[in-house]
């Protein structure tokens, strides 16, 4: 196939979601791999996604300055939960793939077709992810040209894709959203795609300091450490990181209760 | 026949005046470094001659365009799967040229049962710095040169000399802006088409054979005069149009390579051009 950069990889000898030797999974094993909060969420400008930055291994917090919301393209971003080596492995893979494609046919790849890409890759991961040493259930969110409008997917670990109207959540901590979400949508003030952005960025900031809450391999906000989730903004304009300094000033007036 | 090296050579000499030939109608290519990144500026008659190799480096070609897309593609995938493998920053003009392309277009050159290749490519790679920018131009038969601040391609490598040295001549210190860029890379342009016509007008004419061209003193060498290029490039326009990208050194994100729309080029373009725009 023309542009296509898996392809061109395979043929080089490169293998993507090599499984383990593959092993009964035990109790709780299924909540380590997918130790993370992340989400996506319509509002009036286009669509916001939003990671905590806590990598944990079992018990153990391995790192609080992880970037699980990434930038795959100008136009579209990457959440990812589950195994982080396979999850970085795919974001390389499919930056690569989409500039490969862009630079070699001189036209930018179709949002189908990015789509597409991700599905690939998750399937060809199956073996790993059925092993246990390599599931990830990434959410994709991009501004779809063709269309003007900016939309949500998400994954699970086999591959299988499906359409977030209005928002999209995964990872450990997201079970503890979910509802918030659903709830906000149907009863709120506003349904979530009529939010402006800063209501939007708020309650992201609420979210994840929710699911930090209950769940302990989500990291939410860590004010002393001045540590603040990754969110990025999808708009017709393209992707845009909202900056510290901002998080701070929304989480110190809208999150944060002196009781 | 050609086992007797004398024949060979003489294949191969003939080779060169076949390509030679072929370029003869070709739209020069100028690569100059300004402040804030790299121009790259050719005229095109529809088929794209600037492009987009990696995430700093842009490509400019000369002559058969399925022999450009032939090594672009080439170029196209050892820079993905370097940049891949090892990393982005590993992805170096230098590298691609001596390594990958320059190989390749000699023996194509050399083997004279089989085509060579009927092109002649420049790569420009963006610096963190203009003083980094990297400037590589290869001949059809894989010669490749390598400088800093600006390149050119053109139907000879006289004609080339002369337009790097008007654009080293025209400005002491590298542009600043991109209007000042456009402005002297358009102007090089126009000396480089110029030259080509007035090289094909000196063959057509019935005189005596000029001396050996020693490339230091070319028998067409052209008044830089502004007035008289802007000319040149007013008359040209009617049959071609402008194509132009830039490499930017301070844009977001890992690609800088973008080609420049025709709004965008009309509020560059000096006045009184055709516009791109329809």
């Amino acid at each position: 196939m023309q542009g296509d950069f898996l392809q061109l990889l395979k043929e080089q000898g490169y293998q993507f979601g090599v499984a383990g030797v593959a092993r009964e999974t035990q109790a709780g094993e299924a909540e380590i791999i997918r130790g993370t909060t992340i989400l996506a969420m319509k509002y009036q400008g286009g669509v916001l996604v939003a990671g905590d930055r806590r990598a944990t291994a079992g018990n153990t917090v391995m790192y609080d300055r992880t970037d699980k919301v990434l930038e795959l393209d100008r136009n579209s971003v990457m959440a990812i939960a589950g195994v982080p080596a396979t999850a970085y492995e795919m974001v390389r893979v499919l930056e690569h793939s989409f500039k490969y494609y862009r630079r070699t046919q001189l036209q930018e790849l179709s949002f189908e077709g990015k789509l597409r890409a991700v599905s690939k890759l998750l399937k060809d991961n199956v073996a790993a992810a059925l092993a246990g040493t390599g599931a990830v259930a990434p959410i994709f969110a991009g501004f779809d040209r063709e269309q003007g409008l900016a939309k949500i997917y998400f994954y699970d670990i086999l591959g299988a894709e499906f359409e977030g109207v209005e928002y999209a959540v995964s990872g450990s901590g997201s079970p503890t959203i979910r509802g918030i979400l659903h709830y906000q949508n149907l009863w709120g003030a506003q349904s979530l795609a009529e939010q402006g952005e800063e209501d939007a960025m708020i309650l992201a900031l609420r979210l994840l300091t929710c699911a930090a809450e209950f769940d302990s391999a989500t990291g939410g906000v860590n004010y002393e450490a001045s540590l603040y989730p990754i969110v990025k903004l999808i708009t017709g304009d393209g992707v845009r990181t909202v900056e510290d300094e901002r998080m701070k000033s929304l989480f110190e007036q809208n999150v944060v209760r002196h009781v | 026949m050609f086992e007797e090296p004398y024949r060979w050579v003489e294949a191969v000499e003939n080779r060169r005046q076949y390509l030679d030939e072929q370029f003869r109608q070709g739209s020069p290519v100028v690569a100059l470094s300004y402040e804030k990144g790299i121009l790259l500026l050719t005229g095109s008659r529809g088929t794209p001659k600037l492009y987009e190799i990696y995430d700093r480096i842009g490509l400019g070609g000369m002559g058969h365009p399925a022999d450009l897309e032939k090594l672009r593609f080439s170029l196209l995938e050892m820079a993905h799967l370097e940049g891949f493998n090892r990393s982005p920053s590993d992805v170096t003009g230098s590298r691609l040229v001596k390594y990958g392309l320059a190989p390749v277009i000699k023996q194509a050159f050399e083997e004279i049962f089989k085509a060579p290749f009927i092109v002649k490519m420049l790569l420009a790679e963006l610096g963190h710095t203009s003083q980094k920018d990297c400037f590589l131009t290869i001949n059809y038969d894989g010669a490749f040169e390598e400088g800093g601040a600006c390149a050119a391609l053109a139907s000879t490598s006289a004609i080339q000399a002369q337009m790097v040295a008007y654009v080293k001549k025209e400005s002491e210190a590298i542009p600043g802006s991109l209007p000042e860029a456009m402005d002297l890379a358009v102007r090089a342009w126009a000396l480089g088409s110029l030259a080509q016509l007035k090289e094909q007008e000196d063959e057509t004419r019935p005189t005596e054979k000029p001396t050996l061209d020693t490339g230091t003193t070319p028998s067409t060498t052209v008044s830089p005069d502004r007035n008289i290029l802007l000319t040149h490039l007013r008359a040209a326009m009617s049959e071609q149009t402008i194509e132009s990208a830039i490499l930017e050194r301070n844009t977001p994100g890992s690609s800088r390579y973008r080609p420049l729309d025709p709004h965008e080029l009309t509020r560059l373009l000096p006045k009184g051009l055709p516009s791109p725009v329809n």
